[in-house]
């Protein structure tokens, strides 16, 4: 692995300056030179270099499509089953239903969604406290529990979409009817670009089909996440011959490109564009090989596999991908993004049967994510890896239905692990029916300033002239939570 | 991002913060600390409110002197004091309301910057004497009447072709740098070719082209390709990226974006650039086909710009995008900037944005039958109509659209500091087909000829399989066009009634209109009776091959359904006058109010509002500075591989300026009214100015540095176009490129678009592909393929995922193959060198040179080592696979 900035060439122009990224900024440079406000020389894109010193080196997203019950994951209300049964306004806690404060809520589209719901719906399942810190998590969490030294929860997101607009809102930090955003991965790639140049450095794993695929918008496709299958015969597009072509042929073609591609450089002698493309087919040459064999798991123990549960049927595909992702981030890879529960409106939008369905999906992530953090921890990664478990917003304390909870936007929880974050903490309150965030209150965001923060970026600094992003797109970090 | 300071008040700045940190008092400010640092801290911050643009308060920030001047309140300073005075306060200010700049309108100063205030008070304001203020921003250049430039006179005649050289070589001669010669005969047909019509010369146009020794060969080369039926392919595309083409999607089956079978509009720009049809008509008719040639369905097409941006949920996506890309793609202007708020650098108030909105506040969606095909679901002619002319538009408090200000409707109009000519919106009358499409001559005749057609189809079913079920299909198809024609004859006859009302006879006409209704109506009635005993029919059947134990319910099946029959037979008597219409258009519903259930049904009415027409005008008046300029950059942009004005969708204070404003001007007049001899004369002609650009000698030029040190020195961003840029293609070139060589590419111009599943084995042009915003074609979006939401530029990455899908696409392998046995047919065989020299030609349009044919040489006899040769006669796979090779090369992705 090689570190990221040895790579960086002397900017003869803008335009030359992307290929200190490793090539893979070249459309942006040449957007960005056009782009341009005032004279070139005052911006010049990133050079791949941390902003100050880093303490995290990659980020491991787990995001859970469709909503996590907040209330049944890692904040514990028992007034809600204590009032069980009444309505909002019956209990001593009626104010939380004050309109003034349920104003942030914007529906981009007024369905039967996203609704008050006010009879209270008690817990449906226990809480214990865990490890020396005495965390409080739910017993659908035992291996994530058994971790709870190294996380830290925040238990006072709020984001203002009430409906799966959300999951767009927590990667871009835009609502959907606000104009489209970079995803977080999207400016990290673009503002650290590469330390492995065999293998893309923002991976997308699972679906993620409820927003536009596109990461990097106007930093530009080469930021997109590259989209990656656990499944070492095919785990790219195009990641190998789509007809007979043999390793050996194939090797004698891409050495005949390569010569002639020289060739070209030589008679064109300052076209990056010739430059770049002569490297992008020796990467190409080599991800060919190199990204079957990460997601390709023969060298792995049997104890490893066991304890990302790839033995059992219920968490073998969440746990492959997680394994997958360790070997990524061993690997030098950025940002590794794992979007759970299916597409649209995702597995976790428990409107009714909650219980079995929180349930069930717990089961299938829980021991997964015991295993990856336990993993990175003994293999000294944990330490420069962030994990964020994430999700789009929470569920109502009322019931829908007769055992359901609807979309929640005013509060929800989120937990993140390694790259300097400090475990075993509770940051950020809600009210007694968890219905509100009251202390500590955090918007999106403040997720994307903390990982950026730790990764060594500094937002303000990674902003594109012409593109003016807002104060709430960048956020502020929550030092609270870092060691 | 900080504008660059001198480094002397960049370190002054550092000390002070420093000294500010440390508690000891500052003292060290002076004129440059106001021009080197506080004033780029101003002009981020304040200038927006308090400058050129606006001068809230009566006070402007942008000199020193207009800030100790004050403002209506008084001054705000007083220099040597900083504890005294407003300014320091405001910026200090706890609460954020009251805070300058206001929560919202900008960030707060950081304490660093407002110590340096401080201590510049403190220093008693110095500033420099020479100050300017901020320029007026109704004086930017854009904003400003366009006017033809006069052609410089050089000293190198020889480098000048047509005008446009003039221009780019007196500039060259303010640098000294010359140009690069003529790039090679080869070079220029391939770069004609792909950028004219979007695919390679075929090898035997390439061999004929070099061997035509006219001196006018370039010329005849460019008029047969821009006379091409595929130029309007190639260039339909370009516009497609600009007015954001996308076909429908949802979820599932449910429409929810953009309209069913909006491919109309698609063909309608290839059409419409194959005619050459004038931009300007291009733009009316897109902004207001249905009020500009209503009842025109071929034009009606060019309003799927509008119904594009349709969206089921909500009206203010759509009237957001509709605003921020009629801005953005016909002027160059950001007004979306202005949605919450005054533009920050643009003369555009918020209102403006929502004056805007009012052009489109009664917009509607509808399909309109085609003649032939009544079924909508099949086909039909998507399309905008102003729906609900009375709705007011109301300004969004802070851009919110829970927060109208009702308390005023916004008016449609234009920014104040556009006069060049008023808005003048006048009612338009519609013809009665339009609010009455069921009129046009080709529907009843539709829907008659389609039940006939059911009818044709049931006989043969009852043919080839006799029986009373297939019999009484027969009687229910008869039935249905009996009622189809009725209600048809019913339709007319009312239209009869309606037309001549008052004229004397309307008594009769009515009279003969109610009967024909009543026909209509027995004949909707037999229909449902005939189908009524076909239920019986089918019911008896039932009960007769019914097991014992399901004989009660298949009895009681059989009693429901002749009482039904006898129900049905008694109402054919019975009086009525109601009956259904044949559809002419249908509404496409929305659902704003409550997303569970379709809106009110939106009727078509018999007057447009006129709004959209008379901004159609208005943007094309020969007098809009900004429309010409922003079409004739996005022109020059696809030709030349660099755009003049960088910021192709802003030419506001936030853009960056052209290089060569004489030029853009220049191509924009010629755009509307060609003053150089040639062809396409007619006004707002596109093909004059394609012929212009790649007339000149600037489009022939080399695109190599080498050789030319002093333009490589002076000029490396190539500022001055001493060289060629050479272009990365686009993706749909790369693929159809490929296809084309092949000889397997449909040339098929128009229709419905190539579903994902079916596209990786179809050989159409790539702009036939579905496009939204779930489906994209892998292999196009990997090469930059046109953003769904907005592409005014196509990106150029260069990414391994690139080579991987050229590499590896199984249509490249089969391509390669295919070429492979056309530039060598068994039939004839070749020895490898001229194999080479083919494959060289026919893929990059060029020669090998004696290394590369070297090379070539080399990786065939390695690849033979390891593959053995077919006997069958076969290409072998080493000539393939160096054909993959080519295609490969990157040469074969650039426009050299």
């Amino acid at each position: 692995m090689r570190p990221s900035n040895t790579v960086v060439i002397p900017p003869r122009r803008a335009f030359l300056a992307d290929l200190g990224l490793g090539f893979t900024g070249l459309a942006l440079g040449a957007m960005l030179a056009r782009d341009g406000v005032g004279s070139p020389a005052a911006w010049t894109p990133p050079d791949g270099r941390p902003h100050f010193a880093p303490k995290a080196k990659s980020v491991i997203w787990l995001f859970m499509n469709g909503g996590v019950s907040h209330l049944e994951s890692f904040d514990f209300k028992p007034e809600i089953t204590k009032h069980a049964g009444k309505t909002i306004a019956e209990t001593p806690y009626a104010d939380v239903q004050n309109p003034a404060k349920l104003a942030l809520e914007r529906a981009p589209v007024p369905d039967a969604n996203g609704l008050q719901r006010n009879t209270l719906f008690p817990l449906q399942t226990g809480f214990r406290r865990h490890g020396q810190s005495g965390l409080e998590i739910s017993d659908l969490f035992p291996h994530t529990a058994r971790n709870a030294d190294r996380i830290a929860v925040v238990r006072s997101m709020w984001t203002t979409d009430s409906n799966h607009g959300a999951q767009t809102q927590f990667h871009t930090g835009r609502h959907m009817l606000d104009p489209a955003q970079p995803t977080l991965g999207g400016w990290v790639h673009y503002g650290l670009g590469s330390i492995n140049d065999e293998l893309p450095q923002f991976i997308s794993i699972g679906f993620r089909e409820y927003w536009n695929r596109k990461d990097g918008l106007y930093l530009g496709p080469a930021h997109d996440a590259v989209p990656l299958r656990i499944d070492p015969a095919n785990p790219l597009d195009f990641g190998r011959p789509e007809r007979p072509f043999s390793p050996e042929a194939q090797s004698i073609g891409f050495d005949l490109v390569g010569q002639l591609d020289r060739a070209t450089a030589v008679e064109y002698p300052d076209d990056p564009a010739t430059a770049a493309r002569i490297a992008s087919y020796e990467l190409a040459h080599s991800m060919q090989q190199s990204v079957p064999r990460v997601v390709d798991f023969a060298d792995e123990s049997e104890e490893t596999k066991r304890l990302y549960g790839l033995d059992l049927p219920h968490c073998r595909d969440f746990g492959m991908q997680l394994l997958a992702a360790r070997r990524f981030v061993e690997r030098g890879v950025r940002f590794i993004q794992i979007q759970h529960g299916g597409g649209g409106a995702g597995a976790w939008d428990a409107h009714g049967g909650l219980k079995a369905n929180h349930s069930n999906l717990a089961l299938a992530v829980d021991q997964p994510i015991g295993g990856l953090l336990e993993d990175l921890a003994r293999r000294g990664l944990l330490d420069e890896t962030i994990v964020l478990f994430a999700t789009e917003f929470g569920r109502t304390p009322g019931t829908q239905g007769s055992d359901g909870r609807d979309h929640h936007p005013f509060a929800f929880s989120v937990w993140m692990a390694g790259g300097g974050i400090k475990g075993g903490t509770v940051h950020g309150a809600t009210d007694e029916l968890g219905f509100h965030a009251v202390e500590d209150r955090h918007y999106v965001t403040d997720i994307h300033a903390t990982i950026l923060k730790q990764l060594g970026l500094d937002s303000r600094k990674l902003e594109i002239p012409g593109r003016k992003r807002l104060a709430i797109d960048h956020g502020t970090p929550i030092d609270a939570i870092l060691g | 991002m900080t504008p660059p300071r001198p480094a002397n008040a960049a370190l002054l700045a550092m000390a002070l913060a420093c000294a500010a940190i440390s508690g000891r008092p500052v003292s060290a400010a002076d004129a440059a600390t106001w021009s080197g640092s506080l004033k780029g801290v101003f002009a981020d911050r304040c200038f927006a409110c308090h400058g050129a643009l606006a001068q809230q308060g009566g006070l402007r920030l942008d000199t020193a002197a207009g800030l100790l001047a004050g403002g209506d309140a008084g001054p705000v300073v007083v220099p040597g004091d900083p504890a005294a005075g407003t300014l320091v306060a405001r910026i200090v200010h706890a609460d954020p309301a009251e805070r300058m700049p206001p929560e919202g309108e900008g960030e707060p100063l950081s304490p660093e910057q407002i110590e340096t205030l401080k201590a510049w008070i403190a220093a008693g304001c110095p500033a420099p004497a020479d100050e300017s203020p901020e320029a007026d921003p109704r004086e930017h250049w854009s904003f400003r009447p366009r006017v033809r430039p006069p052609v410089p006179l050089v000293a190198h005649p020889e480098r000048v072709r047509n005008p446009i050289d003039a221009f780019l070589e007196a500039a060259r001669e303010r640098t000294g740098i010359a140009p690069q010669p003529e790039a090679s005969r080869e070079v220029l047909v391939r770069r004609l070719s792909l950028d004219l019509v979007g695919l390679p010369p075929q090898p035997e146009e390439l061999a004929a082209i070099l061997a035509d020794e006219s001196a006018e060969w370039y010329e005849t080369l460019v008029d047969r390709l821009l006379a091409d039926p595929r130029h309007g392919e190639r260039w339909g595309r370009h516009w497609m990226d600009v007015w954001r083409y996308a076909d429908w999607w949802g979820l599932g089956d449910q429409l929810r974006n953009s309209q069913k079978h909006i491919w109309h509009w698609r063909d309608w720009i290839v059409e419409s650039l194959n005619a050459d049809t004038g931009y300007d008509e291009m733009v009316r008719l897109m902004l207001a086909a249905d009020e500009i040639a209503p009842d025109d369905l071929p034009k009606l097409r060019a309003t799927g710009f509008l119904a594009r941006n349709w969206f089921l949920f909500n009206r203010t996506p759509w009237m957001d995008e509709t605003v921020e890309h009629v801005a953005k793609g016909f002027l160059g202007l950001s007004l979306n900037c202005a949605k919450c708020h005054d533009h920050k650098y643009d003369p555009l108030r918020q209102e403006d944005y929502y004056a805007m909105r009012a052009f489109f506040e009664p917009l509607h969606a509808r399909l309109d039958v085609l003649p032939g095909e009544p079924d909508l679901e099949r086909d039909g002619i998507p399309r905008v109509f102003d729906g609900v002319p009375d709705v007011p538009t109301f300004l969004f408090v802070r851009g919110e659209d829970t927060k109208p200000d009702t308390s005023r409707p916004i008016l449609p109009g234009v920014a104040a500091v556009f006069d060049f000519s008023s808005v003048d919106v006048r009612p338009v009358r519609l013809p009665k087909s339009e609010s009455q499409p069921a009129r046009r001559p080709w529907v009843i005749d539709a829907h008659t000829a389609a039940a006939g057609r059911r009818l044709e189809a049931a006989r043969a079913a009852r043919d080839a399989a006799p029986s009373p079920a297939s019999e009484q299909g027969v009687a229910i198809a008869a039935a249905d066009l009996a009622a189809v024609e009725r209600r048809g004859a019913a339709m007319r006859g009312a239209w009869s009634a309606e037309d001549l009302a008052g004229a004397g006879s309307d008594d009769t006409l009515s009279q003969a209109a109610a009967a024909a209704a009543r026909e209509a109506v027995r004949a909707e009635r037999t229909l449902v009776a005939a189908r009524a005993k076909s239920t019986v029919l089918e019911a008896e059947a039932k009960l007769a091959a019914a097991a014992a134990e399901a004989k009660p319910a298949a009895e009681q099946a059989v009693a429901d359904a002749r009482i039904a029959l006898g129900q049905a037979e008694r109402s054919v008597a019975e009086p009525g006058e109601a009956f259904t219409p044949l559809v002419g258009a249908r509404w496409t519903p929305t659902r704003f109010r409550n997303s569970s259930a379709d809106d009110p049904p939106i009727p078509f009415p018999t007057t447009s509002t006129g709004r959209r027409s008379a901004l159609a005008a208005w943007i094309t008046a020969p007098g809009n500075p900004l429309t010409a300029r922003v079409a004739a950059n996005h022109l020059w942009a696809r030709h030349m591989g660099r755009a003049l004005v960088p910021t192709v969708f802003d030419f506001g204070r936030k853009g960056t300026p052209p290089d060569h404003p004489e030029l853009l001007d220049w191509l924009a007049s010629e755009l509307v009214e060609g003053s150089v001899p040639g062809p396409h004369r007619h006004a707002w002609s596109m093909k004059r100015l394609h012929r212009l650009i790649v007339t000149s000698a600037a489009y022939r030029l080399q695109s190599t540095t080498a050789g030319n040190a002093e333009g490589e020195r002076l000029d490396p961003d190539n500022r001055t176009w001493w060289r060629r840029e050479p272009i990365r293609l686009e993706s749909e070139a790369v693929r159809d490129g490929i296809l084309a060589l092949a000889g397997t590419l449909d040339a098929r111009i128009g229709g419905a678009p190539v579903p994902a599943a079916e596209q990786p084995a179809s050989t159409r042009r790539s702009l036939y592909f579905q496009h939204t915003d779930p489906d994209r074609n892998a292999f196009l979006t990997t090469f930059d393929g046109a953003g769904v939401k907005e592409c005014y530029e196509r990106e150029r990455s260069i990414v391994p995922q690139q080579a991987l899908a050229l590499a590896n696409a199984g249509f490249v392998h089969d391509a390669a193959a295919r070429i492979a046995a056309r530039i060598a047919p068994a039939t004839t065989p070749v020895d490898d060198a001229a194999f080479i020299d083919r494959a060289f030609r026919a893929i990059l349009g060029r020669p090998a040179s004696a290394a590369e044919s070297e090379a070539c040489v080399a990786a065939l006899s390695q690849w033979r080592a390891i593959e053995s040769v077919p006997a069958d006669g076969a290409v072998e796979p080493a000539r393939i696979h160096l054909v993959w090779a080519l295609l490969n090369h990157t040469d074969f992705v650039t426009l050299r």
